[in-house]
């Protein structure tokens, strides 16, 4: 009897020991650095860069090896697959690619590893990156925590063969919303079967739908804003937030907008790029700096074509109040985990990542905005796209999202309310209601919400 | 994992009356690790997500290393949040139309006229019709898109232009289900009617019964322990549907196909309050048992 038992726990010590475990065992001293990034089918710059990273890498720190592991998807997929890695030591990657808006909230989980003291013994750091950028992933402590590997402003793109068709003048500059609903309902009534004018406004297209969509509308008009710097307080609802719906409302009422099977398709972007605007059928776009990206002779859906069709404006503000234009900006960075054990080794990959050659082949792939000053200056950075310099100049009109910790919460809050006007569930002014409802309980209680 | 499989009990030794207590150690010694295992892995799960569901616990930011017991302060929040009680609406229609009515009903008709008929007519739609059940839910919602969306099979056929998946989703998602589904029920009826006395069936159609009271007062009474039990399972099978839906509509438009697990999904993995999606999972769970306890009972007052 007494030998069964033994044996039986014995077993059950060895299955347990089986499901523990966790991190590898190196039994070679090699040392193995974990990198999680996101790739999806029409979108393979990230991995092409880290590809070319981890040799770079490799040769110049022997006995060192980089693992790049992939999460195939958008977004809200790799934001989901991040967290729950992160819920453990043991799955958590050493490094990886993050999206600046989410920074704050892994800071308060002591996730993230602060880079000051690493940050301070690399040139590059106080030469090559200015400090706007530099602040792309701060924490509420001031400390950084992420090396920037793209930045991005957005705007207004249209296809000029729409715009003649329809009478349209080109250059066309709206001056305020309604020149731009003006635009959308003149190409509505001369061209049916082209879609007048697309946004993202729908919970599929996430934070694409928060930034690209509510917060160029919400910060363009006058003293437009989801937090209160100076009260530190988030913003509940009011007439701001009601206008910015309404615009949404007015596209999608007046179905001025993609047709409601294409605004809840989380392809709609690749839409836009590779059939809606090489077809010539669509008229105006909201979108950010990197939309012409697929258009590059190494991009998905090359078309040399698109420097004469496709024209980039400003996004006006509601009125043509000053400054007259209106831009969001974010955009990813390198973050090093709390939990990696190598963290030297770890910023070394980030400051190879982020290094000139590299920044350079992101930005040129992607079509964001290149953080560092010596990629910028570079003319093979803007010699395919004639609209860099626009989208760079777009910065001095730029806000930057309230990216607190609970920023997240509140940007889910939004596409609740924009998603609900867009399919006529609510009007604008119920939307807003009910924004202003469930605030309190996305940032931590009514204390922290101001009234408006 | 390693896996551990206990040794069979022993058969010669059993318990004795009056002697129970060294017979159960006899019994229980040899089962323990299997015992522990399934508490280990099983209901160890299962309590933390009990408890998890009483804490404002998230997926990141400073309540997932700070969270705390908040009560019943979840539950509280479920039941006055009106996309809860959408969804909890939304999963019972599909529960009775594509499970209770659909799968049910389609599945006993099947099998009913696959009686008696020839072995290659019974192959072939045997065939196609668990064929749609063991595709993965995932290549069935793909399926189903391209036959529902704009340029798709249907809109060919009937000849208009519908985008059926944002005009009518939860007929979409319920029809889908039933052609993914209808193979069980086909599969547990058609059990069930090969017991069914066949000289029963004849000498009730000597005296005279037409086909409809046949079915209606000797089949249908002969296999009702079968219905039964297969309408709980595909109750608990169709309560639990995520795959489908997901893919299909993910939940939308707006929240118009968003069934609890979806909303539970979303919570949970897309907001990150994984208290919040542990507590709607936990009612999921009591409802799931409920309807469980009226089945039983129904089957109880048949056999009174």
């Amino acid at each position: 009897m007494k030998r069964t038992l033994a044996g039986s726990l014995l077993l059950l010590l060895t299955a347990v020991a089986g499901c523990g475990g966790g991190t590898p065992q190196n039994t070679s001293g090699a040392k193995e650095l974990e990198v999680l990034y996101k790739v999806e089918t029409t979108w393979p710059y990230l991995e092409k860069m880290l590809g070319a990273a981890k040799k770079q890498y490799e040769s110049a720190h022997p006995g060192v090896t980089i693992k790049l592991t992939a999460v195939q998807g958008n977004n809200e997929a790799y934001y989901t697959k991040l967290a729950l890695l992160n819920r453990s030591p043991d799955s958590a990657p050493d490094l990886y690619y993050h999206d600046t808006f989410q920074v704050n909230a892994d800071v308060a989980a002591g996730k993230l590893a602060p880079l000051d003291d690493y940050l301070a013994k690399w040139p590059d750091w106080s030469t090559q990156f200015p400090d706007s950028v530099k602040q792309a992933a701060k924490g509420g402590d001031g400390k950084i925590y992420g090396v920037p590997i793209s930045t991005d402003t957005r705007g207004l793109w249209y296809q000029k063969d729409v715009f003649a068709k329809a009478g349209l003048p080109v250059p066309w500059e709206p001056k305020t919303w309604n020149d731009v609903l003006t635009a959308a309902r003149t190409i509505k009534q001369k061209l049916p079967g082209v879609v007048p004018f697309s946004m993202y406004a729908t919970k599929i297209h996430g934070e694409a739908s928060t930034m690209q969509g509510f917060e160029m509308l919400l910060y363009g008009t006058p003293g437009g804003t989801l937090y209160d710097d100076a009260q530190k307080k988030w913003v509940a609802g009011g007439k701001n937030f009601t206008d910015a719906l309404t615009f949404v409302n007015t596209v999608f009422r007046e179905e001025l907008g993609p047709k409601q099977a294409d605004a809840h398709n989380a392809k709609l972007g690749d839409k836009v790029t590779m059939e809606w605007f090489p077809e010539a059928k669509l008229g105006i776009s909201l979108d950010g700096a990197w939309a012409s990206s697929a258009w590059k002779p190494t991009g998905t859906k090359p078309w040399p074509e698109w420097t004469e069709k496709i024209g980039w404006t400003p996004m006006p503000t509601q009125n043509g109040e000053a400054p007259g234009a209106v831009s969001m900006s974010g955009g990813w960075v390198m973050a090093m985990s709390a939990y990696t054990k190598h963290k030297q080794e770890a910023f070394d990959f980030i400051t190879t990542a982020t290094n000139k050659e590299n920044s350079m082949a992101y930005s040129v792939g992607t079509g964001d905005l290149a953080p560092r000053k010596d990629v910028a200056a570079d003319p093979k950075y803007s010699a395919d796209n004639p609209s860099v310099k626009f989208w760079t100049d777009l910065a001095s009109v730029t806000h930057y999202r309230p990216a607190y910790e609970v920023y997240p919460k509140v940007s889910t809050q939004v596409q609740e309310a924009m998603e609900a006007v867009v399919t006529g569930s609510r009007t604008p002014e119920e939307a807003t209601a009910n924004y202003a409802k469930a605030l309190p309980a996305a940032v931590g209680g009514p204390d922290k919400v101001l009234s408006r | 994992m390693t896996i551990v499989t206990a040794p069979p009990p022993p058969v010669t030794s059993r318990p004795v009356r009056g002697s129970s207590r060294r017979g159960a150690m006899r019994w229980l010694l040899p089962l323990g690790p299997a015992l522990v295992l399934l508490a280990l892995f099983l209901a160890g799960p299962i309590l933390w997500s009990v408890y998890i569901a009483f804490t404002n616990e998230t997926l990141t930011g400073s309540a997932s290393v700070h969270s705390r017991f908040v009560g019943v302060a979840n539950f509280v929040k479920l039941f006055g949040d009106p996309n809860f009680l959408n969804s909890f609406l939304l999963t019972f229609v599909f529960v009775i139309g594509s499970a209770v009515i659909g799968q049910n009903t389609l599945g006993l008709i099947i099998a009913l006229l696959q009686r008696g008929r020839g072995r290659v007519t019974r192959s072939v739609v045997n065939g196609v019709v668990i064929a749609a059940w063991v595709v993965p839910e995932v290549v069935a919602a793909a399926c189903w898109f391209s036959f529902l969306a704009e340029e798709g099979t249907l809109n060919r056929v009937l000849g208009v232009s519908q985008e059926w998946l944002y005009t009518a989703p939860m007929l979409a998602v319920i029809l889908a289900n039933i052609w993914r589904g209808t193979a069980f029920s086909m599969l547990v009826y058609s059990a069930a009617l090969s017991e069914v006395p066949a000289d029963l069936v004849e000498a009730a159609a000597v005296d005279g019964a037409g086909p409809g009271r046949r079915l209606l007062h000797i089949t249908l009474p002969l296999i009702r322990r079968s219905i039964m039990a297969n309408l709980m399972l595909i109750t608990l099978q169709t309560l639990a549907s995520f795959g489908l839906i997901y893919a299909l509509t993910g939940g939308g438009p707006g929240t118009a196909s968003q069934t609890t697990p979806l909303y539970m999904y979303e919570q949970a993995f897309r907001y990150f309050e994984i208290g919040y999606g542990s507590a709607i999972a936990l009612v999921m769970l009591v409802i799931g048992a409920l309807f469980s306890l009226v089945y039983l009972r129904l089957i109880k007052v048949e056999d009174a």
